[in-house]
């Protein structure tokens, strides 16, 4: 069945307006000076011959005279005494730990420049999200204090030792209350020191904060099971998954784990199975999440609790209040439906809430207890460790500091003054005698402190972790701390007269005495192992027998009370999460995967809601929250929004945190309110226009694919009849060949790729690891305006039309401009790199030869050879090529993103950093191949299919790429493109792409699409 | 005739190497045992002890001077048997230093004696020119004076033997009547005169003057960025001559990484410690010599006390003599491991000679290291174009390839550029 569905890649595009045509037809974003140049005076103007000859004359003499220079000196220092685990130009990996997830960290001569997941990472068996590839950039940077500071004055560690030594006896001598301040601590070891710290000085109290929250599911648990705890989700054994609201694909819990554990019952090896998960998203927002699910419905936030409440009522038979849904019969179609099918999947099922409503958190796991969640598809005996905010004791928090009761306060990895919802906060802290903070830069809330002890970045620390339960892994220093910085830990233990006062000492002991025992491991051992397991606990099952009226209750409440003006959704964008790393340039320019918006955060409204308040894309709007919090922010029309409602990102905003990241988009922290016990990620809001209007710098929407038939997509109803359903491989394109004389062969090995795009989820992860990998310049938001970011990968998101009044399944081309429920729209991900077409366009019209094929199936780009007249750009039909208009990593304009010496220690040392007036593009990590060949070289051995992997293969969690060898039958590669599902995008051009897609599976049926007729 | 000269010559340069052989075949034979003796010395004590100054173990002159001589072969045989044995001279001896000494059973006591003979007699004035056996150890400054001077008078003397010889064969033709016609210098300038005005000559000199100008014009063009022979000096006089060719140390015992990675890496200073801790090239008035004093200056050492001081050191910047440019890639341990039987045939390199002389040149002759090859892509393509790697297919790595290539080219030698080594890619990334 040929695909004839329609797809767009912004509004702009389906409603083909004149300025798109108008852009499309040109090769520049902006229109060329060609006019100016010919009717300006100076050109009429006539130059007399002797001028001419003159300034031939001086030009050839400046050129020669400039070209005389004397070939540079080079020095090469070695070590003095060289250690003995480091060879030059061999990279050592040491294991780590970020952000709770085990890790390996490549490091040449001492210097960490890449991070790549822990094969042996045991649960987390997943590849590492964006912040995770990211990281290693904060380690350089620029914007970190260099010295601790006391009284905003740089000190030495002795003196701020002794200041802080002296408060804190003053404040033990008052009585007055002392409080460590911390986003939730998942560290064994650190926990330790803190009770030490609180032993020393007894007034003390550990409080536990997170910026974006999870404090509604742990008093959930608790009220509901008397487990105060996050549980474990196993998504891998849920056949049926419904969410709301939760984008558990990204940012929700642990986003790259439940890919992993997702994408293992969607992917091709599933499909071969004939088993895929079915998956419904109601959400507000269009999320990640919700781009990747089977049937999306949009839902305002007052309905997601009597969405919740409809849902129970319908799969348990009882009667609760408040399940009216309004008039979004869709929706109240979809809860139908899916009540009935979760009844169908008892033990094989999973209902998840975003929110963090404890009652709505009870009433999700009512629903889960009575489908048999507990003991499958949730854990509560192996919980997660790694969140234990409790937003209600920070909120008594300020209120002591408010009272005058708190004499000392320390801040370690958290910034409240910018993330705490309550904007007094900063009043509230001069309050208090002593305000210490663990931060690595003067940030809003170190800024406001007596003392900044800096803490070295995790990449320069000792530590550990505890993201499950029985789940530890150890963090280790890669480099010695880049600047005079001391572990917080070790600050506390100093300050706490501890026995032992180094850190190392005092994480290693701890391991020794309380954990390797018991999993009959030796320190040694673990720092090569990086985790350790002890056996997991049987997961029980939980019945739940509560009365809910007063949840529903409460649920019913906090509904009424958001439906007033326009419903305003806060929540984590995939880039910038809370905003932690919002220095970090590689994340400020990784595209939002729905809007690709970077650099920015915006208001998305619904397209039809946009038009019924008369706003355009790019206005700006002043949002009013109500409480009375206001700021100005551009429109993003986002199809797919619910009517009624905005969404507005966490994280940006930030006033103090470096170079890259300050001002840049508009704090919503303050949107978010605190009441029963728990921070809302929802209010109410109100839009004025300011009449100003801001472009954001959006990536995809700079290429034009002109209508053709690029994603191929189908039913898993069909695929199970034909499994080539969709792919149009039943119309075999003819093959010819450009060499008719000379038969090309590759003998050696062929590189390709299989991308399944039923498991890419485009979270934008392998991105990042593709900048990192591959020294791929950040070009900074007006670059990004005038379409010349430089990534080598980038993620194409496509939209299409859910609706089928057509009756068939596919929505054919001609009944589109009939249709116009831009609510309804589902989105395929797309990953497009340089296909490496075996008849490439680029190469035949290069006049310098700079790109050529290889014997092995690749499309090389040579970069000294290049002269940049771009030609190849305009002949490549996957526009995957890429443009150096200035020296990135050598010019002043670029400072504030990679440029300066100490950032300039992340580049790969493999990879040519490229210079101003050169094409780049894809090499498929060609410095890989050539690395990974030469290994097995040197072992004389044969390449094993695996030996060489790519670095946006191994960061992805969903094994969405897959590369190797085509020569080798019995490869990955070669298996997976023998699937039936497999097509090569544009195909019919004859270009012969060395990259294999795999056809969009949707599990939907007639019964599903009845939701949205 | 004037054979006469050319004779006396001849006579006096074999008597001269006569003389000079014999001397040397008489003190060689007359310092055999002490010959034996620093070969055994330098084998088994230099690691740890010297002649004349503490080292790891005490000084060994003095201290062989002081001692019983059989109690010292003993001792030095095997002390652990003689501490076994209660002697309380070798309990309070073990006692010295921390370190313990190594037990040396397999030396005959003839051999220990000639150890003994050769540390008591002591370095380096006594043994100096003991002849050939100990020539590596470098002629002391005075002996260079000496040679110097023998052959400048030589040269002086040969060179008025013969001006007398002509003049005395010129007075004897004289004498036979014989006239003496002078070279005519006058007419050599008229003629360049003439042939000036000559025009075709004048035509043909500047051809001739433009083909060789612009021939050399052309290949300073040409060879603009190419810097062979660039020798830049380096912050320390470093003699790869003294240490790969006369002390014959492996190439891998310094550049170690060569054979393992991309780089070949130059050796940070612990690795010159392994010998120079001890290896102090002591000069005449005493002092250690310059160019090693700069290592120890480098790493804050002391050599007096033995101790490093972290806050003193401050790293050597050698220059770096050869050059790739950035955007080329190249790796060492692919040509030096997995290319090395083709590369070694290709440049024609005698079995005992390292892997590493077929693109940096006898390394083993160079005082100071220059740069060997042109470092051009032409130079590298040439190689990658005739190197035969058709003695890899035993390799599982090039197996299947190189069959699929033998099928196609039927016994033809197989070189790099047909398994892609020419292609851009390869080393443009």
């Amino acid at each position: 069945m040929e695909s004839n569905k329609k797809y767009w890649k912004g509004l702009e595009e389906y409603k083909n307006t004149p300025d798109f045509v108008e852009n499309n037809k040109n090769e520049f974003a902006e229109p060329l000076p060609i006019e100016d140049v010919l009717s300006e005076a100076g050109l009429s103007t006539v130059t007399p011959r002797r001028d001419f000859l003159k300034a031939l004359g001086f030009g050839l003499g400046a050129v020669t005279l400039a070209a005389c220079q004397k070939t540079p000196v080079h020095k090469s220092i070695p070590y003095l005494i060289r250690p003995e685990e480091v060879v030059p130009g061999i990279p050592n990996f040491y294991v780590s730990t970020f952000n709770g997830q085990s890790v390996l960290v490549k490091t040449v001569v001492g210097r960490p420049i890449k991070i790549e997941a822990n094969p042996n990472a045991g649960a987390f068996n997943c590849g590492t999200d964006a912040q995770a590839q990211a990281s290693v950039l904060d380690l350089y940077d620029v914007s970190k204090l260099k010295q601790p500071l006391l009284k905003k004055e740089e000190t030495t560690w002795s003196k701020l030792d002794a200041f802080v030594k002296g408060e804190l006896n003053k404040a033990q001598a008052s009585g007055k209350k002392i409080r460590v301040v911390s986003s939730s601590l998942n560290s064994p070891s650190a926990k330790g020191v803190v009770a030490d710290f609180a032993a020393k000085y007894p007034t003390t109290k550990h409080v536990q904060y997170d910026a974006v929250s999870y404090t509604g599911i742990i008093k959930a648990n608790e009220n509901s099971f008397g487990k105060a705890v996050v549980p474990k989700y196993n998504f891998d054994k849920a056949d049926l998954i419904v969410s709301f609201a939760a984008d558990f694909l990204g940012t929700w819990i642990s986003g790259e784990e439940f890919t992993a554990q997702y994408v293992s019952n969607r992917d091709y090896k599933s499909l071969e199975k004939k088993k895929m998960s079915r998956h419904f998203q109601f959400e507000t927002g269009m999320s990640l999440t919700g781009t990747n699910a089977d049937t999306r419905i949009p839902i305002k936030l007052s309905e997601e609790g009597p969405a919740l409440i409809t849902l129970y009522n319908a799969i348990t038979g009882s009667n609760l209040a408040g399940g009216t849904l309004g008039n979004n019969t869709n929706a109240d179609k979809a809860l139908k439906l899916v009540a009935k099918e979760l009844l169908q999947n008892k033990g094989k099922a999973l209902v998840v809430a975003g929110s963090n409503d404890v009652s709505t958190q009870i009433l999700v796991n009512a629903i889960n207890a009575a489908i048999g969640s507990y003991g499958t598809t949730i854990d509560l005996d192996n919980p997660c460790k790694r969140y234990e905010g409790n937003d209600a004791e920070f909120a008594e928090l300020i209120n002591e500091m408010n009272r005058g009761e708190v004499a000392a306060v320390f801040f370690l990895n958290s910034n409240p003054v910018y993330d705490a919802t309550n904007t007094k906060f900063a009043e509230a802290l001069t309050k208090v005698a002593l305000k210490v903070s663990f931060s690595d830069r003067v940030d809003e809330t170190s800024d406001l402190c007596d003392v900044v002890a800096i803490n070295p970045n995790y990449l320069e620390a000792w530590g550990d972790a505890n993201s499950y339960e029985g789940y530890y892994s150890v963090i280790q220093p890669t480099i010695n701390p880049v600047f005079n910085s001391r572990q917080a830990e070790q600050s506390l233990l100093i300050w706490s007269d501890a026995a032992v006062q180094d850190y190392y000492q005092y994480v290693r002991n701890n391991w020794e005495k309380n954990i390797l025992p018991s999993v009959g491991k030796n320190w040694n051992e673990l720092l090569q192992l990086g985790v350790v397991t002890s056996t997991a606990k049987t997961a029980g099952s939980y019945g739940f027998n509560m009365s809910l009226d007063a949840v529903a209750a409460s649920i019913g409440a906090s509904s009424k009370a958001l439906q007033k003006d326009i419903e305003l959704h806060i929540y984590e964008s995939i880039p910038m999460r809370d905003g932690k790393h919002a220095n970090n340039a590689f994340l400020q320019e990784l595209p939002d995967p729905v809007s690709k918006v970077t650099w920015d955060n915006y208001i998305a409204l619904a397209p039809k809601q946009a038009e019924k308040l008369g706003y355009k894309e790019f206005d700006i709007l002043t949002v009013k929250g109500a409480n009375g919090y206001a700021v100005d922010l551009p429109l993003l029309i986002q199809p797919g929004q619910a009517m009624g409602t905005a969404s507005v990102a966490l994280g940006y905003g930030r006033t103090k945190v470096g170079k890259a990241g300050d001002n840049v988009g508009k704090n919503a922290f303050p949107f978010v309110s605190f009441s029963n016990g728990t921070l809302k990620y929802a209010t109410t809001a109100t839009l004025a226009a300011t009449g100003g209007r801001e472009e954001l710098a959006q990536t995809q929407t700079h290429y034009s694919f002109e209508g053709r038939n690029i994603i191929r997509e189908t039913t898993l109803k069909d695929y199970l009849k034909d499994p080539a359903a969709g792919s149009g491989n039943h119309h075999k394109h003819k093959v010819y060949d450009l060499w008719t004389t000379d038969k090309y062969e590759k003998l050696g090995n062929d590189w390709v790729m299989a991308i399944d795009l039923n498991a890419c989820t485009g979270c934008g992860s392998c991105i990042v690891a593709c900048n990192v990998e591959n020294n791929i310049p950040v070009v900074g938001k007006d670059e990004v305006r005038r379409r010349r970011e430089m990534h080598w990968l980038r993620i194409d998101r496509y939209y299409s039309f859910n609706d089928e009044k057509t009756g068939h399944d596919v929505t054919e081309e001609k009944e589109i401009a009939h249709m116009d429920n831009l609510d309804n729209v589902s989105v395929v991900h797309q990953p497009m790199m340089c296909q490496h077409c075996d008849h490439a366009p680029c190469e035949t019209v290069c006049p310098v030869l700079a790109t050529v094929h290889s014997s092995d199936g690749l499309n090389h780009m040579a970069y000294n050879r290049c002269v940049g007249t771009r030609y190849c750009a305009n002949n490549c039909p996957y526009k995957v090529r890429r443009f150096n208009w200035f020296n990135y990593w050598n010019d002043s304009r670029f400072d504030n993103y990679l440029n300066n010496e100490f950032t300039q220690l992340v580049l790969n040392p493999d990879v040519t950093t490229r210079s101003r007036g050169v094409m780049e593009k894809c090499s498929m990590c060609i410095q890989r191949i050539q690395a990974g060949k030469l290994t097995a070289k040197m072992e004389k051995r044969a390449l094993k299919d695996g030996d060489i992997k790519m670095a946006c293969q191994q960061a992805c969690s969903a094994n969405a790429i897959i590369f190797g060898d085509k020569n080798d039958p019995n490869s990955e590669v070669s298996k997976a493109l023998r699937s039936e599902r497999i097509y090569y995008v544009l195909e019919e051009i004859n270009v012969q792409p060395g990259i294999g897609y795999m056809t969009k599976v949707r599990n939907i049926d007639s019964e599903t699409k009845e939701v949205h007729a | 005739m004037r054979n006469i000269s050319l004779k006396f010559k001849k006579v006096w340069k074999s008597a001269f190497i006569f003389a000079s052989l014999s001397f040397l075949i008489v003190t060689v034979t007359q310092a055999q045992d002490l010959v034996e003796g620093k070969t055994l010395f330098k084998n088994k004590c230099a690691s740890c002890h010297n002649l004349d100054r503490e080292s790891t173990g005490p000084a060994l002159t003095p201290k062989l001077n002081e001692l019983d001589e059989a109690w010292a072969i003993k001792w030095i045989k095997n002390w652990k048997a003689l501490v076994d044995s209660g002697d309380k001279q070798a309990i309070e001896a073990a006692k010295l230093k921390p370190t313990e000494m190594t037990t040396f059973p397999t030396l005959t006591d003839d051999q220990i004696k000639n150890i003994i003979a050769y540390a008591k007699v002591g370095e380096p004035k006594k043994v100096a020119e003991v002849g050939a056996a100990v020539k590596d150890e470098g002629a002391s400054s005075l002996s260079i004076a000496g040679v110097i001077a023998i052959i400048i008078l030589s040269i002086v003397i040969l060179v008025v033997l013969g001006r007398a010889v002509k003049m005395l064969e010129r007075l004897i033709l004289q004498k036979q009547g014989i006239d003496i016609v002078e070279e005519e210098k006058v007419s050599l300038a008229v003629g360049v005169k003439g042939l000036f005005k000559n025009k075709k000559f004048v035509f043909f000199f500047v051809l001739c003057l433009v083909m060789v100008l612009g021939s050399f014009g052309w290949m300073g063009m040409w060879d603009t960025g190419v810097h062979t022979g660039y020798q830049p000096v380096q912050p320390i006089k470093f003699s790869h001559e003294l240490h790969a060719g006369i002390n014959q140390i492996d190439c891998q015992y310094c550049h170690t990484s060569a054979f393992k990675s991309k780089n070949s890496t130059i050796p940070s200073l612990n690795v010159c410690m392994n010998c120079h801790k001890s290896v102090q090239a002591i000069q005449e008035n005493g002092s250690i010599s310059p160019e090693i004093q700069k290592i120890y200056t480098a790493l804050g050492y002391d050599p007096t006390t033995q101790t490093y001081d972290k806050s003193k050191e401050k790293p050597v910047e050698w220059v770096r003599v050869h050059n790739l440019p950035d955007f080329a890639y190249f790796n060492h341990s692919q040509h030096v491991v997995v290319g090395e039987e083709a590369i070694r045939k290709e440049k024609g390199l005698k079995p005992n000679e390292p892997v590493c002389f077929a693109c940096h040149g006898p390394v083993n002759t160079m005082e100071e290291v220059y740069q060997y090859s042109p470092l051009t892509m032409k130079w590298c393509v040439n190689c990658h174009k005739d190197a035969d790697i058709s003695g890899k297919k035993n390799d599982a790595f090039y197996a299947n390839v190189i069959a699929a290539h033998e099928k196609i080219k039927k016994g033809e030698k197989i070189t790099p550029a047909m398994l892609g080594g020419l292609e851009c890619g390869k080393c443009h990334y």
